[in-house]
């Protein structure tokens, strides 16, 4: 008896059947959620049920970070579901080829590029996750403004994503200061760095801290918020009256997709009005006209109107600046 | 006898020496350096291909640098000074004691290896956080977050494996000098310091190697309990993954690479044998008895064990309450509401396995080969041996991807179970590899000198000297290497693909995605899981040990 030959032969196996790509099928790169994308592809299977669509689910960080290390050759066919300002990174951008397609066409210009290259079903709001509990136990004012954020009674109360480690954060920064441009808004921005009690990796982390009582206060996004909200914990949703934060969740095809076809199906179902239908369940900005918050969104504080209302945001200018804005905000706050 | 073997070394190294050497270079540097090069190779060069000093120009430039340098160098002599202390204590109470609950002691060390990443800082957060169990029910106004937070969490982290490397200069030692010390009128104490701490020596010194560089390079707490006290191993995660700057990144990993000097002195150590190996094979040592020495050993032992056990016990109940802290019905419901169900336990469970093999094999062959090794040849391969223990696991990911993801291995490697299991055991490889050196300093000098002299090829002098003696060690570093191949995650995540599903990285997904009790629940998952393809390991290993007696 030799076990040792089935184990070899056992890991062998096992290693020469990862890997292995079909045709029909396609590699689908994303920083969505994985309970949304779950709920997604049900949907995608049914409606495309000749192609084999095959997710990695990656936060937004990590996916810039492999689509850059993979760019001598990428492993992927599609992009979907990440940071705009991401996609307009130089090194990332070059490895998109513009899309076209019966749904990506009719979007309302605002959620797709120029050139094609990108197109937002989706998109997430910044937003306040503050625990009524906590905020009572240490007898604090319910924050209402970015700027309130600055007052020294929120001292040590505040968890927010690191700018320079989490699209999130840098979100946040960016779009209150006009990328920079507003100096006033960076003073607030500053004012408010000192008040903080924890910076975290995540966008998501800090309405996580919030949700157990942690902080009181985390900046996160709207997504975040409404999730605690759901699943019962003491928060609520706050989007700051002063400034609204946001950014669009983009898809696009790979240069060097093997199966553009198939991809190119693909990203025009996740354009469909049946996908859009869908987002709702936990997008807070949906691109899709007519596409209003459903009544939990509503009960959680979501405006009707908030896509009408959300300001002009130059991408562009968001990923060029990125690196000195970043490094103006170290300096001030450090 | 000493001098004998000290002499010994200088004799030329034969060919069965070589080829078991050559092997574990060879992997090393193809599955190590090769893509450690490969992304370091960036710090030195611009976006197009040109050389440039600028991201070392720019280190200078760095407001936030000086001070995280000076906060990674604080946390992290803090650190090895705790663990190295408290290490000693432990594995003093499991060698050189007669306390009661050994087995307890050993248990209760496992479960910080066991633990996916986000259980020590999940649990510390739920135990001693502003709204943790603590003060939840004695109203104490508890705050982890900042300096003490991280050195709590870095030494539940790192006190399994400094104690794993002293045990194993521990193990097998003969009862003859202690018989000796003791008739020269010598107390327990004295026995200690001139018969125990001399053999530890090397141990100590790695253990503290491996502990300082490792947290320097870690920030997986840094990031849960680190607060506003912000290290180096943060930025580096914020070149890269926040800024995609791997330039920068890589330039601060060549800072962290510095540390790794530390190891020429390991080195150096490693080849004097005054302070190790026996001449000859004696008695095993029996502790004699001595209520005071075990009481202090004992208590050591339970500070240093209750606060691991209790974050481990804390995100057990978290993982188990319907709504932490909020609602604490208790409930299984977290359990079986899995999305992505628990097949990747069992891909962790294969890839571990492998990693773990593989990887003790040639570690084994490598310490047993550079002990015959003249200095010249034995030094640099030290170097390069422990130099994994400095490189934060994202950097290695990272050169995975860049090393790997084209070229000629790529069709057949990159993308497999191979490579992620590669990339595990390459990330641990100083440690594993420390720990079987310090088990071959057991080895009598003069046994290896006797096989050899006999006309014993190289084989035989490993079956017959060398395997005896190292065997707890070789055991010791296989299971090390199999419970962190299970929860490593910061260089894995880089190698990920969508039919690869692995158990670190869902825990972490459940985390990232906002499903705290459920990312608990199958925290918890994957230290069962190990634990008991631990027992069955041991157990498969008792009867084997045991048929070999009966023939």
């Amino acid at each position: 008896m030799r076990p040792y030959r089935h184990i070899v032969t056992f890991l062998l196996g096992f290693a020469v059947a990862q890997g292995v790509a079909h045709a029909g099928s396609i590699t689908v790169y994303s920083a969505l959620e994985s309970d949304e994308i779950a709920t997604y592809l049900d949907a995608a299977r049914k409606a495309l049920p000749d192609i084999d669509i095959h997710v990695l689910r990656l936060s937004s960080g990590d996916l810039a970070a492999r689509l850059i290390a993979e760019s001598a050759q990428p492993r992927n066919d599609v992009v979907w579901g990440m940071a705009v300002t991401d996609m307009q990174e130089p090194r990332i951008a070059a490895l998109l080829t513009p899309v076209h397609g019966k749904d990506i066409d009719a979007m309302p210009a605002a959620f797709r590029a120029p050139d094609a290259r990108w197109f937002a079903p989706t998109g997430y709001l910044a937003a306040l996750c503050v625990n009524r509990q906590a905020l009572a136990e240490r007898g604090l004012p319910m924050p209402r403004r970015w700027s309130d954020l600055g007052n020294p009674v929120y001292r040590g109360q505040i968890a927010m994503p690191d700018p320079a480690s989490s699209g999130t954060g840098y979100m946040v920064l960016s779009s209150l200061t006009a990328n920079g441009s507003d100096d006033a808004a960076i003073r607030r921005m500053v004012a408010l760095s000192r008040n903080i009690g924890q910076v975290t990796l995540s966008g998501s982390a800090p309405c996580k801290l919030a949700r157990i009582g942690e902080f009181p206060i985390g900046i996160s996004f709207a997504f975040s918020a409404m999730q605690s909200i759901r699943q019962g914990y003491p928060i609520d949703m706050v989007l700051p009256e002063d400034g609204r934060g946001y950014e669009l969740e983009g898809s696009g095809l790979m240069k060097a997709s093997t199966h553009a076809d198939d991809a190119r199906r693909f990203l025009d179902w996740t354009a469909s009005a049946q996908a859009a239908a869908l987002y709702r369940g936990y997008k807070e900005i949906v691109a899709a006209p007519g596409s209003l918050p459903t009544d939990e969104q509503r009960r959680a504080g979501l405006p009707a109107d908030l896509v009408a209302t959300l300001p002009v945001r130059d991408f562009a200018a968001a990923a060029r600046e990125r690196t000195s804005l970043i490094a103006r905000y170290k300096r001030l706050t450090r | 006898m000493n001098v004998a073997a000290i002499a010994r070394p200088l004799s030329r190294p034969r060919i069965g020496t070589w080829l078991l050497v050559g092997l574990p270079i060879a992997a090393l540097c193809l599955f190590f350096l090769h893509p450690l090069a490969t992304v370091l190779w960036r710090s030195v060069t611009d976006a197009h291909g040109h050389v440039t000093a600028a991201n070392y120009l720019r280190l200078f430039d760095d407001p936030g640098l000086p001070r995280a340098a000076l906060h990674s160098l604080s946390i992290g002599l803090g650190t090895t000074l705790v663990t190295v202390a408290f290490g000693l204590c432990l594995a003093m109470a499991l060698h050189r004691s007669r306390l009661p609950g050994k087995p307890l002691i050993r248990g209760v060390l496992l479960l910080p290896m066991l633990a996916p990443s986000l259980v020590i800082g999940l649990g510390l957060v739920c135990l001693l956080g502003r709204n943790g169990l603590i003060h939840r029910l004695t109203g104490l106004p508890t705050d982890i977050y900042g300096f003490w937070g991280l050195l709590i969490a870095n030494t539940i982290y790192s006190l399994p494996q400094v104690v794993i490397v002293l045990s194993a200069a521990l193990e097998r030692t003969p009862s003859r000098h202690y018989d000796a010390a003791a008739s020269l009128g010598a107390g327990a104490f004295r026995q200690f310091l001139d018969v125990t701490l001399p053999r530890l020596r090397f141990a100590m010194v790695a253990a503290a190697f491996l502990v300082f560089t490792e947290t320097l390079t870690d920030f997986g707490s840094a990031v849960v309990v680190g607060g506003n006290y912000r290290v180096l191993a943060m930025e580096i995660y914020s070149e890269v993954v926040g800024q995609m700057d791997f330039g920068m990144g890589a330039t601060l990993g060549v800072l962290l690479l510095l540390p790794a000097l530390l190891s020429v002195a390991l080195g150096r150590m490693a080849r004097r044998r005054q302070d190790a190996g026996e001449g000859v094979v004696g008695q095993p040592l029996v502790p004699a008895k001595q209520p005071a020495r075990d009481i202090a050993l004992g208590a050591a032992s339970v500070i240093a064990l209750l606060p691991m056990l209790a974050v481990v016990a804390t995100v057990a109940y978290v993982s188990l309450v319907r709504l932490w802290p909020y609602d604490p019905t208790l409930t299984i419901a977290h359990y079986l509401d899995m999305p992505e169900g628990y097949g990747p336990v069992a891909t962790s469970l294969g890839v571990s396995f492998a990693a773990a093999l593989g990887g003790i094999a040639l570690v084994f062959a490598l310490a047993a080969g550079l002990r015959s090794l003249p200095p010249h040849w034995a030094r640099p391969l030290q170097f390069l041996a422990t130099l994994p223990a400095a490189v934060p696991g994202m950097v290695l990911g990272l050169g995975y991807v860049l090393a790997f993801n084209h070229g000629p291995l790529s069709t057949w490697l990159y993308g497999s179970a191979a490579i992620v299991a590669a990339c595990s055991f390459y990330h641990y490889h100083a440690q594993a590899f420390l720990t079987m050196q310090a088990g071959m300093r057991q080895v009598p000098g003069a046994l290896e000198d006797v096989v050899s002299s006999l006309g014993g090829r190289t084989r035989h002098v490993l079956r017959d000297a060398i395997l005896p003696f190292a065997a707890p060690a070789t055991i010791a570093g296989f299971f090390y290497l199999f419970m962190r191949s299970m929860v490593t995650l910061s260089g894995v995540i880089f190698l990920v693909t969508p039919d690869l599903g692995l158990a670190s990285v869902s825990v972490m997904r459940l985390d990232e995605n906002g499903f705290l009790a459920q990312a608990a629940a199958y925290a918890m998952c994957v230290v069962l899981a190990g634990a008991l393809a631990l027992g069955a390991m041991r157990l498969a290993l008792y009867v084997l040990k045991d048929r070999r007696h009966v023939a």
